[in-house]
C-alpha cells in the first residue's frame, strides 16, 4: 500500500511489478531478513545451550565420583 | 552428535537433552546455585559470579554473568511451582539493562533408563529481545551487529 502511493498504479499493479523484480533476483521481501534473524538467534540459542549441557555432563560426572566416594 | 533437540511450537521453544545421571541430580543441578554456577554460562569465556537459586515457590533467581572483558548483564525471575526432582516451573527476564519481557519456562525431568529425559518449554522471546540477547555479544560481535542491522531494515 504505502509503496503504491506515489505511483499513478493501483496496489495489485505494484504487487505484479514487484514479484518480477523478485523472480528476478533484484527485490528480496523483508520476510527473508526476519527468517534469517530467526535462524541466526536458533543457532545462538543451540550453541549457548549445547555448551551448557555439556558442562552440566561433567557437574553430573563429578556428582556421581563423590557418592561413590563416600559410599566405598 | 549433538544430543540437544530445539524445536518451536508456535510461539514455544522445545528443548531436549539425555543426562547419564538420575533424575534427582539433574533436578539438583538445576537449583542448587553452587551447581548452576558452574554449568550455566553460556559460550566460552563467561562466569557467573553472583548466582542467587531459592528453589521453592515464590524463591528469587539472580544469575549475573562477566565476560572478563568488562561486559556483563544479569538475569532475574521467580520460581513459581517445583514438583521436587520432577518439574520446575519460573519466569525470568533479562536486564540489557532495560529487562526483557517475562520469558515463562517449564523443565521437566523424567527417568529414562539410568539417566534422565529433560524436557524444557520456554517462550519464544520477540524480535527485539532476540537481537538485545544477541547484541551482548554470547555471540561474537560481527553477528550481533548484523542482527542489530536487520532488525532495523
Amino acid at each position: 500500500m504505502e509503496l503504491a502511493k506515489p505511483f499513478e498504479m493501483t496496489q495489485p499493479a505494484i504487487s505484479q511489478h514487484l514479484k518480477v523484480l523478485e523472480d528476478a533476483g533484484l527485490v528480496i521481501r523483508l520476510v527473508k531478513g526476519g527468517i534469517e534473524a530467526m535462524d541466526q538467534w536458533l543457532s545462538m540459542l543451540r550453541k549457548a545451550l549445547d555448551k551448557n549441557y555439556d558442562r552440566l555432563d561433567k557437574v553430573l560426572a563429578d556428582i556421581e565420583q563423590h557418592k561413590k566416594g563416600e559410599t566405598r | 552428535m549433538s544430543k540437544l533437540t530445539l524445536k518451536t511450537e508456535g510461539d514455544t521453544h522445545v528443548v531436549t537433552r539425555r543426562f547419564a545421571a538420575p533424575p534427582e541430580a539433574v533436578y539438583r543441578a538445576h537449583t542448587d546455585p553452587k551447581l548452576v554456577q558452574k554449568w550455566m554460562l553460556g559460550p566460552e569465556g563467561w562466569t557467573m559470579p553472583v548466582c542467587v537459586c531459592e528453589a521453592k515457590p515464590g524463591g528469587k533467581i539472580r544469575y549475573e554473568w562477566k565476560n572478563g572483558k568488562g561486559r556483563g548483564f544479569y538475569l532475574t525471575g521467580e520460581f513459581l511451582e517445583l514438583e521436587l526432582f520432577g518439574r520446575i516451573v519460573h519466569v525470568e527476564r533479562m536486564h540489557l539493562p532495560d529487562p526483557t519481557p517475562d520469558n515463562h519456562i517449564e523443565t521437566r525431568f523424567d527417568a529414562d533408563g539410568t539417566g534422565t529425559l529433560m524436557t524444557m518449554r520456554m517462550t519464544l522471546p520477540d524480535a527485539q529481545t532476540r537481537a538485545a540477547v544477541l547484541a551482548t555479544g554470547m555471540e561474537h560481535g560481527m553477528e550481533a551487529s548484523y542482527v542489530r542491522l536487520e532488525e532495523i531494515i
